[in-house]
């Protein structure tokens, strides 16, 4: 179902139709079936709630009681560039990741485009780079040494190109953004009844009319749903423009945290706003197309039209592949190439490779932890709210939702800058300063959201008979807890865990600013490496964390994705 | 006291040997003696806004078979979970035995109660096997003895401890959700239209399989129907509820043939409703001569049941529809005063669509309801 497939995706709650449709009259009385929760329950709510707004609460508080008037830093050219960057980017990543996702999904759930099977699978594999991975690779393999380089040497030509700027930003984003958007609609596309098409070829259309008349208005939600996800992630985005060296909102914020913290903060509340502002663009959107949605989906034969491309095969085939072989295999082989590059050299005496075993295995294994256990604090954190909307249906539990899907908005690298100033300022709490703890925070703040959603899922997969039931054989809160609730929703939580996991380890700027000193992950690693030049190196680092990420990207969103079927 | 395996025909053949018989048979103990009285009395049950339940009042003795039965949304589903704690009273009183379960002060929360109840669904834990299921509600000590073979003997499901729930036809898993609720020896037992789910061919075979084995047990059971005739088959009384209030309980055949009201009297099986002027003595009506039972004094409409009317050769007027059920046949006759009459006759058709026809009443006395 389309929904099950946006879960993975976008981490706000699932609103099923008795959960936004009961009638609320009052809080006094109860509604049937529905009990008032228990006091811990809302506790831990409202403690959650009081957590997850921590650190946009303290960006605000910082830039009003700022000794710079927070407005004339707004107007400034400073402000003002960053900020009209960061949106000439987002807009072009979105348009281009809408229609690339768009038209993958349509060529592999509706045409007998070759292999059909395999690309499928593949197309949305590109979501394993982190950005800066991606745009690391990029930028290597068309560097000296690169394979690109090297290659074009053969030829005879001397020919250096650098990507960077608008256009190496706007291209690594739509080659490993697309995915957020293909997902979706892919998804949606296969739940569609084929009923639909053939009714409008048997009333007189063609399939290019088809798709513009009856396709496209009914996958609407989940293309615009999609590319406002890839807005969010190119505004929050860090690492690929660092590495464009395209100054953007994120960038600025990084560059003068240090020695202009006014004009930091004052940056972050835009970027924090403007995230806010694309989350709730969402929602609306998404809510919409449920809206639209509603009712139609027709049980039975959902096997729909297959166009045939005719001759069109060949350049369907070859706009598919060079996508596919731009966005996944390009960045593969250049690492590849820069790995087997720094072993070869270390072997025949060269410069030897500035890593050894331990560097590797040091960086992973504290990668896996610290993710392992963001993921499970994430899941016990937002259990509770999960809870209170979905089984209870609480304003409270909505309002807490809310602000714990605002923290999901709020980039990594804001979460952290607020996170260490505040531990700084904070005066019974500056023990915390540059602790474990202070990152974990940070990345259940940025990551929490994910959880929620299928927890919120998990719980609603639980009948609520079977709790009655429970009860009535005795059964207290606890045992309950333990013996049905758990058991029940542990396959809907592990996956919501898996997503915090595969986030939290892909996750640059919050892990660069808040790890403890000291602290090496994969991708702090990746990044020393590279700002130090260590390209060899700095590939291997990567392409462990690659096959890591991608294993859990397999077993979280290809394997369970209903499109693949 | 006769040997185990002694089935022989020297012991009679009177109903309760026949079931002593079976069980002393199957070599398993039965719970006895849990059975417990519920009574209810002046509950009244809102959610946010209207109420969904008005002042009922309802005494179960025990061992007794009370049905519920209602049209949808009448609220015997709310008056059941209510009395398992489930929803709360906002009035009323709800006592098992000697204990009060809930009243103004007093709410002991549906895990104390010592109530069983099977759901629609049977809402088996599906991660647990057929054993689990049982041994949920027992306590710690009990859920390892032969506790829960016995109770999946006694529904005929003994072998199947290690199954799991979704390998179980829903005739079958049914009967699961019964074995866990009876395990912990409830002093009653709610069945929420637990047959509602079966198909239409499973339904009728594990309702008697169920309606067996609850007399044989004697449990104090109440159920929910929205199914007139599965109400009135395995209920020693129903309770008809409507709009939330309860309009009239007593036997099946109370119900059928002295209904309190216009609304029961069509609720419960098919009604000519004939209005006459006063219902007192012998009433003429389009049918002929009727002996009133329960007289009203002015104008009021008198209960005909399809059975208690004949078509016969004659002139009253034209058979309108035939419907053919097997057993017996509705044929709806449209008289010449343009009233509609429904009558219930033998499977072997006389009259057809189109012809003619007179109708006569031979029960054996109307009720008259005011109106």
């Amino acid at each position: 179902m389309a929904d099950r497939r946006r879960i993975r995706l976008w981490p706000h709650r699932v609103m099923t139709a008795n959960a936004t449709d009961a009638p609320r009259t009052g809080v006094v009385g109860h509604r049937a079936g529905v009990r008032r929760p228990p006091r811990t329950l809302t506790a831990a709510a409202v403690v959650t709630a009081a957590l997850f707004a921590l650190p946009g609460g303290y960006v605000v508080w910082r830039v009003m009681g700022g000794s710079a008037s927070p407005l004339a830093l707004l107007a400034s050219r400073g402000t003002l560039e960053p900020l009209w960057r960061t949106i000439q980017l987002a807009a072009l990543v979105s348009a281009s990741t809408a229609v690339l996702g768009t038209g993958l999904a349509w060529l592999t759930t509706r045409t007998d485009i070759p292999m059909r099977r395999l690309w499928r699978i593949v197309v949305p594999l590109p979501l394993v780079y982190p950005s800066f991975v991606g745009a690391a690779a990029f930028i290597s393999g068309l560097a000296p040494g690169g394979i690109v380089h090297d290659l074009i040497g053969y030829l005879g030509v001397d020919l250096t190109t650098r990507l960077h700027g608008l256009t190496g930003s706007w291209l690594v984003l739509t080659l490993f953004t697309y995915p957020y958007v293909y997902l979706p609609v892919a998804a949606r596309l296969t739940a569609l009844p084929g009923a639909f098409e053939e009714n409008a070829r048997l009333l007189g259309d063609g399939p290019r009319r088809v798709f513009a008349r009856v396709v496209l208005p009914q996958i609407w939600s989940s293309i615009a749903a999609g590319s406002l996800l890839v807005f969010l992630y190119t505004v929050s985005d860090f690492g690929a423009v660092h590495l464009m060296r395209f100054e953007t909102l994120t960038q600025t914020i990084f560059r003068t945290r240090l020695f202009d913290r006014d004009r930091s903060f004052t940056m972050a509340l835009l970027l924090l706003v403007l995230a806010l502002l694309v989350v709730a663009a969402e929602r609306t959107v998404s809510r919409s197309g449920r809206r639209r949605g509603a009712g139609l989906d027709t049980v039975g034969d959902r096997r729909s039209l297959t166009v045939p491309l005719g001759r069109w095969t060949t350049p369907a085939l070859a706009a598919t592949s060079s996508v596919v072989g731009l966005a996944l295999v390009a960045p593969a082989v250049s690492l590849a190439d820069w790995g087997l590059f720094g072993f070869l050299r270390a072997r025949q005496g060269g410069m030897p490779l500035r890593l050894d075993w331990h560097d590797v295995l040091g960086p992973t294994w504290n990668t896996v932890w610290i993710s392992v256990l963001t993921a499970l604090v994430a899941t016990v954190v937002v259990l509770p709210v999960a809870y209170l909307v979905t089984r209870h249906r609480s304003r409270l539990g909505e309002v807490v939702n809310a602000v714990v899907v605002a923290g999901f908005a709020i980039p990594g690298l804001v979460v952290a800058l607020s996170m260490i100033f505040w531990t700084m300022h904070a005066s019974p709490f500056e023990f915390l300063i540059g602790s474990m703890p202070v990152l974990v925070f940070a990345y259940v703040v940025h990551f929490g959201a994910q959880a929620m959603r299928t927890a919120q899922v998990a719980v609603g997969t639980v009948p609520r008979r079977m709790d009655d039931a429970a009860r009535l054989l005795g059964a207290g809160r606890l045992r309950r807890l333990a013996t049905v609730d758990l058991p029940l929703m542990a396959p809907g939580l592990a996956a919501g865990a898996g997503l915090v996991m595969l986030s939290t380890m892909k996750e640059l700027p919050a892990t660069l600013l808040a790890s403890p000193i000291g602290f090496r992950t994969l991708s702090t690693q990746i990044w020393n490496t590279y700002e130090a030049l260590f390209l060899p190196e700095m590939a291997i680092l990567a392409m462990v964390l690659l096959c890591i990420s991608a294993v859990l990207t397999w077993l979280l969103v290809v394997r369970q994705s209903e499109h693949l079927r | 006291m006769p040997a185990p395996d002694a089935h022989t025909p020297t012991l009679g053949s009177s109903a309760a040997t026949h079931i002593l018989l079976g069980m002393l048979n199957r070599r398993i103990q039965v719970p006895r003696a849990t059975a417990e009285g519920l009574e209810v009395s002046n509950l009244s049950v809102a959610y946010d806004g209207p109420s969904v339940l008005t002042q009922v009042s309802l005494e179960v003795a025990a061992g007794e078979i009370v049905a519920l039965l209602g049209p949808s949304g009448c609220g015997k589903t709310t008056l059941l979970r209510t009395i398992a704690g489930l929803e709360r009273q906002q009035a009323g009183t709800v006592r098992l035995g000697d204990r009060v379960l809930g009243d103004d002060t007093t709410f002991v929360p549906p895990e104390k109660r010592r109530i069983g109840m099977v759901f629609q669904d049977g809402a088996l834990f599906p991660h647990l096997d057929v054993g689990q299921n049982v041994a949920y509600g027992l306590p710690r000590a009990e859920r390892r003895s032969s506790r829960v073979a016995d109770t999946l003997e006694l529904v005929g499901l003994a072998g199947m401890v290690d199954r799991m729930p979704g390998s179980l036809s829903g005739g079958q898993q049914q009967r699961v959700a019964l074995a866990r609720a009876l395990a912990p020896r409830p002093g009653v037992l709610l069945l929420d239209e637990p047959f509602s789910s079966l198909d239409t061919s499973l339904r009728v075979q594990v309702r008697s399989e169920i309606h067996h084995l609850l007399l044989e047990l004697g449990v104090t059971t109440v159920f929910v129907t929205h199914d007139q005739e599965e109400a009135f088959v395995l209920g020693d009384r129903v309770a008809v509820l409507n709009d939330g209030r309860l309009a009239q309980v007593g036997t099946p055949d109370e119900l059928y043939r002295h209904p309190v009201d216009r609304w029961v009297a069509t609720f419960v099986g098919d009604a000519n409703l004939i209005p006459v002027a006063s219902a007192v003595g012998t009433c003429r009506t389009v049918v002929g001569d009727v002996p009133v039972v329960g007289e009203v004094d002015g104008p009021a409409e008198l209960l005909l049941r399809p059975e208690d009317i004949r078509v016969e050769d004659g002139d009253d007027g034209v058979v309108e529809l035939v419907e053919y059920y097997g057993h017996d046949a509705m044929v709806q006759v449209r008289l010449d005063d343009d009233t509609s009459i429904r009558v219930r006759t033998g499977a072997d058709l006389t009259h057809q669509r189109g012809d003619r026809v007179g109708v006569a009443y031979v029960g054996p006395g109307a009720v008259a309801l005011g109106v």
